[in-house]
């Protein structure tokens, strides 16, 4: 069991990471915006959206079941937790005993199961292509997620996410090789899941990855967007806080714990924008191609792993 | 009262035995032998249960040893940490599958359901007697009657489907007896002796070991149903009664697994490191190809079936990491190896038995296995869609349930392999890591169909239109099966020692530490650390968030709508365009794994099994007339010519016959003197 100010330091970065959540892909938004040569809605209209929403009726389809109701809660609760167990602000995870790169992967795929459930479980059939994508797309990431972090892991000789966050730096000087590549594909998967072009684009719903959210309406709607802003934030705090934890907090002083405030944001803004950015300069494919564009994933965590046997 | 295990041992055999032979006696009183039959299961499974206890939870190894009828094998039953789990394993399923068979055999009232009940008892009891005796030819016995009395339960619809799958079972099942006693044999001659005790002895190493285990690895693991000897088992689990499909799933594929460990690390001791990379990468495959299969059926019962060759390869995957470890003096890999995989054999018993009890009760209810003809059951059969949603989690290894537990283990037993000082079992570790995470990436969305297809969305036939509850007795064995699908993963840190001592008992080691508190750990802390009471605790704290979001934030809100059509994007929906079995998630990953999917053709062994047969029947049709021609025909032509020639000394002459006679006679005298 974790201490008392563990638990609640836990509590402050989740509620830290969901209160960003809107901001970040509202920053996606207005990047996406300004290169369509828009003006855009500003980045606080996710804010807004969620609290309108959330004073709107909840209008679910007859052929709905419970499964289509506790879906959205399901996946921000499980987001939540995700967000508790990550190397936000220190080096170590508060929850370390949930804080294993083989329980987030699942964690992720509890996610993933009630996500695309709800879609088939709403009988609409928009609803039931866009589950179908979007677990086709899982088994296409997962590979390469589960390769790149094993990489880490072994070079940290633990699959714990708050050691080899505390130990990275030693790892860079001991396989950097591995490390830069294993980031690479690393970075690529968490783009993906992100929800990005060429494989999806999140405002387009019908048909697309995102297609689960068309039979959504009102207060679960809200909470189900929530759920997904929150996905992409511990995403991207996932990448940071394994890879480049640098920044927070090692022992803890007042100057320490300014610092990581300070760079949290940064770091994750960074990302968002890096992601916006790539995103809005692809074009969007087929998506019976996409298997062809992961195998590039895939590629770079497969040469990760050959550098690190061959101790480079 | 006090009685032994091996006495509660006795006492759940009898009552299987005496549970066949109600059935036997009752075939005019069918009602009377279904429950004759059922309660005899529960009550044997629970004495099992019973028997099973001590040793499991560190109790010594029980022996009883007696003569027996034959001179040539010793009677010695041997109830050891590794025989407790299984028996534990079975007892449980027959449990809570005899409680289901109170109401489901009913369906088959008329139609022998006295049958089933002698059937489905011989079939349990001797998979109880086969994992505690510790003699070959004992051994191959129950081992038969396992698969004769399973081979009765398959054929039992008597449809076309049936009869072909049964005959398919039957092959297969008898070209591994026979790959199993050659390797038996082998042992018998050198150690000169069928008891096992005697094979343990022989310490047997070179060649002939290894010769044994092949003969041995693929015997079993045509049972166990690995690929390439998988096909038989997606068509003969589903043509058995439901909880015959379940116990088969669930139970009886262990028992090739449980064979494979006994001969390979219990008799051999595992002694070559590359037994444990065959395992590995058989395990491996099947995991990958036996989901990849799963997702393309539409045959709610064939899905679950392909589902198990996928968890005997997981399972597979755990105890060939295990092998390498005692192969290569890693005992802490191998003690977590074996672990992880003796755990994830008592979950997938736990979570298989659940799905085909769930696939049971909707064919009960609906009388059809095909989901595109099933759909929106949830609402009309709650408590099965509810049982069966938890088993689905299960087997997609969701967090905090049972079989993700098990594949975390077995995750981090190959991860101890990246670290190990040969190169192979160090590419190998982290080679079986991805393939684990792409078969659970395919396990979702293999059961986000089967959960999506049968019970969401709107009916698509009548029959599913109509459906109601499954009786109690149904209802109450799933609820029972899905409550230990909780408690075997909440309850990690209590459970997770138990299999560690019966790893350990295989290795010959020290029970690795493996739980402290609430978490478990792969015998270091250092590597990983996992507790799923937290987990549990903390997945369920947390949705207070979204919860006093939506309370707070509420304003002039109406109350949820749950009505009308769907949205759809504004288009009118017709029956086609919903979701099918076809074009859901199968579709796309049949285009993008085409080749895998292609092999399974040339893996299928229908073919070439019925091609085979044909070839020896046609063969030894003609072989008949070749042996007649030149070998017995020539033998009577002789004869005839010789009774031809001798004819002549027959001449029905009364005086010449005494000549003879006393001609014989002379003739003798004179030899005597």
């Amino acid at each position: 069991m974790p201490s008392l100010d563990m638990l609640f330091l836990a509590i402050l970065q989740a509620l830290v990471l969901l209160a960003v959540a809107p901001l970040m892909t509202g920053v996606s938004r207005m990047i996406r915006a300004r290169m369509h040569s828009r003006r855009g809605p500003g980045v606080l209209q996710d804010y807004r959206d969620v609290i309108k929403l959330l004073k709107r009726q909840d209008v679910a389809p007859g052929s709905a079941g419970v499964v289509f109701q506790l879906a959205p809660y399901v996946i921000l609760s499980a987001m939540l937790m995700l967000a508790m167990a990550l190397p936000v602000f220190t080096r170590q995870s508060p929850v370390g005993a949930v804080a294993d790169l083989i329980t987030f992967a699942y964690v992720f795929a509890l996610a993933r199961f009630f996500f695309a459930l709800s879609g088939i479980d709403s009988g609409s059939s928009f609803a039931g292509i866009g589950a179908s994508r979007e677990l086709t797309l899982g088994v296409l990431v997962e590979p390469t997620m589960i390769l790149s972090l094993v990489v880490v892991a072994l070079v940290e000789g633990s699959t714990n996410l708050g050691s080899i966050s505390a130990s990275i730096t030693g790892g860079y000087l001991q396989a950097p090789m591995a490390i830069l590549l294993a980031m690479a594909a690393f970075a690529f998967t968490v783009f993906i899941e992100m929800g990005k072009l060429p494989f999806d684009m999140a405002e387009a719903e019908q048909e697309l990855q995102e297609g689960p959210l068309t039979e959504y309406s009102g207060s679960s709607l809200a909470v189900l967007k929530l759920g997904l802003g929150l996905k992409k934030v511990v995403l991207a705090q996932f990448l940071i806080g394994v890879f480049l934890p640098f920044g927070n907090i090692e022992v803890l002083t007042g100057m320490t714990a300014l610092v990581a405030a300070v760079v949290l944001p940064l770091k994750l803004l960074a990302i968002f924008v890096m992601a916006g950015i790539i995103e809005n300069s692809m074009a969007r494919g087929r998506f019976m191609l996409t298997s062809h564009v992961t195998w590039i994933g895939f590629g770079f965590a497969v040469l990760a792993f050959v550098f690190y046997l061959t101790g480079l | 009262m006090n009685i032994t295990p091996l006495g509660f041992l006795l006492i759940s055999l009898t009552l299987y035995l005496a549970g066949a032979m109600a059935s036997l006696l009752l075939p005019r009183r069918e009602q009377l032998a279904i429950q004759a039959s059922g309660v005899a299961g529960v009550l044997g499974g629970a004495a099992g249960l019973l028997a099973a206890w001590p040793t499991l939870l560190g109790g010594a190894t029980q022996l009883f040893s007696a003569d027996g009828p034959f001179p040539f094998a010793h009677f010695v039953v041997r109830l050891d940490p590794l025989a407790a789990l299984m028996v534990f394993v079975i007892s449980l399923l027959v449990l809570v599958c005899s409680l289901y068979s109170l109401a489901y055999v009913r369906e088959y009232a008329g139609r022998g359901a006295w049958a089933m009940g002698i059937f489905t008892n011989i079939f349990v009891a001797s998979m109880v007697a086969l994992v505690v005796i510790d003699n070959a030819f004992y051994f191959l016995i129950f081992f038969e009657m396992m698969s004769l009395a399973s081979y009765f339960l398959v054929i039992f619809d008597q449809d076309e489907e049936a009869v072909s799958a049964g005959f398919l079972y039957f092959l297969i099942a008898h070209a591994g007896s026979v790959l199993i006693m050659a390797a038996f044999f082998i042992l018998y001659a050198r150690s000169g002796s069928l008891d096992f005790e005697s094979f343990r002895a022989l310490h047997l190493t070179g060649p002939w070991a290894s010769a044994v285990f092949l003969l041995a690895f693929f015997g079993f693991g045509a049972k166990a149903g690995m690929v390439p000897l998988h096909s038989w088992l997606p068509r003969a689990h589903p043509a058995a009664p439901s909880h015959a499909s379940a116990l088969m799933s669930g139970v009886m594929v262990k028992i090739g697994v449980f064979g494979i460990i006994k001969v390979g690390i219990d008799l051999l001791g595992a002694t070559s490191s590359w037994w444990g990379m065959l395992v590995l990468a058989i395990g491996a495959v099947s995991a990958v190809l036996g989901v990849l299969y799963a997702l393309a059926e539409k045959d709610l019962k064939r899905l679950l079936a392909y589902s198990t060759v996928e968890n005997v390869g997981i399972i597979l995957m755990g105890v060939g990491a295990g092998m390498i470890g005692i192969a290569s003096h890693t005992p802490l890999l191998a003690a977590v190896g074996l672990l992880a995989g003796f755990y994830h054999l008592l979950n997938h018993a736990v979570f298989k038995g659940l799905l085909f009890l769930g696939a049971g009760s909707i064919l009960y209810r609906t009388h059809t296995k095909d989901m595109d003809l099933l759909g929106g059951l949830a609402t009309r059969m709650p408590w099965t869609a509810g049982a069966f949603l938890v088993g689905a989690m299960a087997i997609c290894a969701l967090p905090p349930l049972n079989g993700f537990v098990s594949e975390w283990f077995t995750y981090q037993a190959l991860f101890s392999m990246g670290s190990a000082s040969d190169l192979a079992v160090r590419l190998a570790g982290p080679v079986g890591m991805v393939m684990l995470a792409i078969t659970g990436a395919l396990a979702a969305a293999c059961f986000v169909k089967a959960y999506g297809l049968s019970f969401s969305g709107l009916p698509r036939s009548a029959h599913a239109d109509h459906a109601q509850e499954a009786p109690l007795p149904m209802v109450l064995a799933m609820l029972l099966l899905a409550l230990a699908i909780v408690a075997f993963g909440v309850g990690a840190p209590l459970v997770t020692p138990v299999m560690a001592g019966v790893a350990a008992s295989l290795v010959q080691g020290a029970v690795p530490a493996v739980a402290q508190g609430g978490s478990v750990f792969p015998g270091s802390a250092v590597q990983a650390v996992l507790s799923t009471p937290l987990l549990a605790l903390l997945l369920l704290a947390v949705p207070v968030v979204p919860l006093l979001l939506v309370a707070g934030l509420k304003g002039v809100r109406l109350a949820r709508r749950h009505a009308g059509d769907a949205w759809a994007c504004g288009y009118a929906q017709e029956q086609a365009m919903t979701a099918s079995s076809r074009g859901f998630v199968a579709q796309p990953l049949e285009a993008m794994f085409a080749p895998l999917y292609r092999l399974r053709e040339l893996l299928d062994l229908v073919g070439p099994s019925k091609r085979g047969l044909q070839w020896s029947i046609d063969a030894t049709a003609r072989l008949e007339p070749v042996w007649d021609a030149k070998v017995v025909s020539r033998v009577v032509d002789l004869v005839q010519w010789l009774g031809g020639k001798v004819q002549w000394l027959q001449s029905g002459d009364f005086r010449i016959y005494c000549l003879y006679v006393v001609f014989t006679l002379v003739v003798l005298l004179l030899v005597v003197v």
